[in-house]
């Protein structure tokens, strides 16, 4: 990376993000309905955006490993980053959605359509983990792992885009909705949309350096095998 | 390629049915279960909804308990190097999809025989009842059958094949659970429609197991 890029990086992540936090928890006025809970969205739609952008990334290069012989190994550790840093930002998701949930709804949990479809999601992730964990012997287990998770993959629209299009939910409208309108005021709109960049070039940061030191760890292994 | 396919499929049955013990467990697992959940409720009335949540956690269950044999026992017996040889990936992928899906209907059989019968339902549209249990059945078999090959790759038992179909299987169950409750209760017919969606659902993960079959079975 170009010292001027990696400038702009790192003013993104350590000046942009910490102010986009002060923006969520001051400046913006709170939701009519909501309250002051409504600053909560600033921080559990970013974390559910990374949660899914992960599963996309982990998904993508389980394709690819399939696809393409060519750099199948940086692919497979590639593949398990963005799992792991996936089910770590659903965690997340869960945990927001149901401090929201509870300041809302009255309960941390109401199997409402948009909350079973995190889970499943969440589900999806420790099933990968545990397939993965189980293949430690199998000099397959990329390949047999990478179709486990293209499988999944065709599972998730049902989860994520009709289940809870066709059940009735209490959850608000997302950003995607059936009136393809953004139902917040400017001030809203502007701090959750700069939380959703900073948030995901903080993922992006976080998953390079989780890829660099998978590299190393690689490198280090087929040293050590060498000798 | 049809002949080799049904050559597979004979040669699963006729060793099935020389050693029986796997079989038998599965379809006495059905049965027992049935039996116990009517023996627990003891005569108290479910709603369409309940009966149908139970319904299909009993079948659930009974293919955890059945489907991936097919692919331990190749594995147990060593016989997959063998069949790699004489057969390709995709031929032993349709047969052994179809023997599940064969296997996994005869226990749903049972199941609904026994569950109709032991509990005292009697849908309103049999006919919708009858055609979910199938297109249901068809639809559990068809996503068990590619994970049963990564269960027995893996080595592991039925816990790690329940763990992984679970996440997978829940949209088959999600359907199957309100058509069936549809069925018994008589409302909201017009719910029918579902049923393609769990044939287009067996539809897609059978192309994309077909597809991906290779990378599983062959060491690459």
């Amino acid at each position: 990376m170009k010292i001027y890029h990696r400038f702009i990086f790192y003013f993104l992540i350590f000046i942009v993000m910490p102010a986009v936090f002060l923006m969520a928890l001051i400046w913006v006025p709170p939701a009519e309905f909501l309250g002051e809970s409504s600053r909560i969205l600033y921080f559990h739609v970013p974390v559910a955006w990374i949660s899914v952008v992960s599963f996309i990334i982990a998904g993508y290069h389980s394709i690819m490993i399939l696809c393409t012989e060519k750099g199948r190994t940086e692919r497979e550790y590639k593949s398990y980053n963005a799992a792991y840093s996936g089910i770590v930002f659903t965690i997340l998701t869960v945990i927001t959605g149901s401090i929201w949930a509870k300041i809302s709804w009255g309960s941390y949990w109401n199997w409402d359509p948009r909350e079973t479809s995190i889970v499943i999601l969440m589900l999806i992730y420790i099933s990968y983990f545990s397939l993965y964990s189980a293949l430690k012997d199998n000099t397959n287990r990329t390949m047999i792992s990478s179709v486990y998770l293209l499988i999944a993959m065709i599972t998730m629209p049902f989860f994520v885009f009709i289940i809870p299009r066709v059940y009735p939910s209490l959850h608000p409208d997302t950003i995607i909705n059936a009136d393809r309108k953004i139902h917040l005021e400017a001030a809203m709109k502007l701090t959750l949309f700069t939380s959703i960049a900073v948030f995901t070039i903080f993922y992006g940061y976080i998953f390079r350096l989780m890829n660099r030191i998978s590299l190393l760890e690689h490198r280090l292994q087929e040293k050590q095998n060498d000798n | 390629m049809n002949n080799r396919i049904l050559n597979n499929i004979k040669k699963d049955f006729l060793i099935e049915s020389r050693n029986r013990s796997a079989i038998n467990i599965s379809f006495a697992f059905a049965g027992i279960t049935t039996l116990s959940v009517s023996l627990a409720a003891g005569g108290v009335p479910f709603t369409p909804v309940v009966h149908s949540i139970i319904f299909w956690i009993i079948l659930f269950f009974s293919a955890m308990s059945g489907l991936a044999h097919i692919f331990i026992r190749e594995e147990e017996e060593k016989n997959s190097l063998f069949l790699s040889l004489y057969y390709t990936p995709e031929e032993i992928y349709l047969s052994k999809l179809i023997f599940n899906i064969i296997l996994f209907l005869s226990i749903s059989v049972i199941v609904t025989v026994l569950y109709l019968f032991f509990l005292q339902v009697l849908p309103v549209y049999l006919f919708l009842f009858i055609l979910t249990v199938v297109a249901g059945s068809i639809a559990i078999a068809s996503v068990t059958t590619i994970l049963g090959a990564m269960v027995s790759k893996a080595g592991s038992g039925s816990s790690l094949f329940t763990v992984i179909s679970f996440p997978i299987l829940l949209p088959v169950l999600w359907t199957a659970i309100s058509l069936t409750s549809v069925s018994i209760d008589g409302t909201g017919i017009q719910e029918y429609r579902n049923i393609l969606f769990l044939l287009a659902f067996s539809g897609v993960i059978v192309s994309v197991s077909y597809l991906s079959f290779k990378f599983i079975w062959t060491e690459l």
